[in-house]
């Protein structure tokens, strides 16, 4: 019974959350709703027993991701008076493909019912290992390759972003490493016959 | 009692939320990015409440790569939206058009 409170509190909430993310004008309280939204989704996957990935969304998505995000929004000094033009004309539209979404998800989700007609009495409650175990000896045996690549691309995207944004600055009296290192002495000494004017 | 389908269904409808949110706010990037955030989630939730009613630990990988992919993926939209916004002064999608014609 506890567990039904939890679930349904925190779907509203998290629904509530997602509707503000996305209709809010300050990108910044946006933010602010989308890092409730991400709290509430880790707390209802640890409903689930996926205690792992639920601290590593707290950790990562509000520590790192949307730290970033709020520090774009204001980094880039935005003025949002001037999109709230296209707003109504917009929101029918939004609306009704929204709505269909949603109906034939749902429409479809409990029609099939009876395919995955899996409750959670069903389910042992107690995990003799635990989740972080079970979680990394899969990801070290399995899955291996997937986890290296997964790794190539986060080196990928340091390699990406930094060199996006990168901006050297001309006219600056630096030190550059490699032509330091590429340099020949035959190009630097110059020998001079030195006559004595005896 | 708590189902599948009930978990599903949340993921269900905060991934039409997600799918309104780009439509509605196309113009400011910012959110079109927190939106695509939301519809990831969505899709993690459809992973993981599989996951847990089949006690399979492979859906829970999967949400482990998706969440590696998804930073990265913001962490480049986010570089490239700082480097428009260096040669634009906006970051407003309806001048983009520099590719057309």
């Amino acid at each position: 019974m506890i567990k039904e409170i939890i679930f349904y509190t925190f779907s509203s909430v998290l629904i509530c959350s997602s509707l503000a993310v996305i209709l809010f004008r300050n990108p910044v309280y946006s933010a602010v709703s989308l890092i409730l939204s991400f709290i509430t989704s880790g707390f209802l996957w640890l409903l689930l027993q996926a205690e792992f990935l639920a601290i590593v969304l707290i950790l990562v998505y509000v520590g790192a991701v949307m730290v970033l995000f709020l520090f774009v929004i204001m980094m880039l000094n935005i003025n949002n008076e001037k999109d709230k033009t296209n707003f109504n004309s917009l929101a029918p539209f939004a609306l009704f493909i929204g709505l269909i979404i949603a109906a034939e998800l749902i429409t479809l989700i409990w029609i099939n019912s009876s395919q995955f007609n899996i409750n959670s009495l069903s389910i042992q409650e107690s995990d003799q290992v635990s989740n972080t175990l079970a979680l990394g000896k899969e990801l070290f045996t399995n899955y291996i390759l997937s986890f290296e690549i997964a790794g190539f691309i986060l080196l990928l995207a340091i390699i990406i972003s930094i060199s996006l944004t990168l901006r050297t600055r001309k006219n600056v009296k630096t030190q550059i490493a490699s032509e330091q290192i590429n340099v020949n002495p035959s190009t630097r000494i110059k020998l001079v016959d030195l006559k004595d004017n005896e | 009692m708590l189902t599948l389908q009930s978990y599903l269904s949340l993921a269900a409808i905060i991934f039409a939320i997600g799918i309104i949110g780009i439509v509605i706010n196309r113009k400011n990037i910012i959110i079109v990015m927190m939106c695509t955030e939301l519809l990831l989630i969505s899709v993690n939730f459809n992973f993981i409440a599989f996951s847990y009613f089949n006690q399979d630990i492979a859906g829970q990988i999967f949400v482990f790569f998706i969440l590696t992919v998804a930073a990265a993926e913001a962490a480049i939209g986010l570089a490239i939206l700082v480097a428009l916004y260096r040669n634009k002064n906006s970051i407003d999608v309806q001048e983009l058009k520099t590719l057309r014609n």
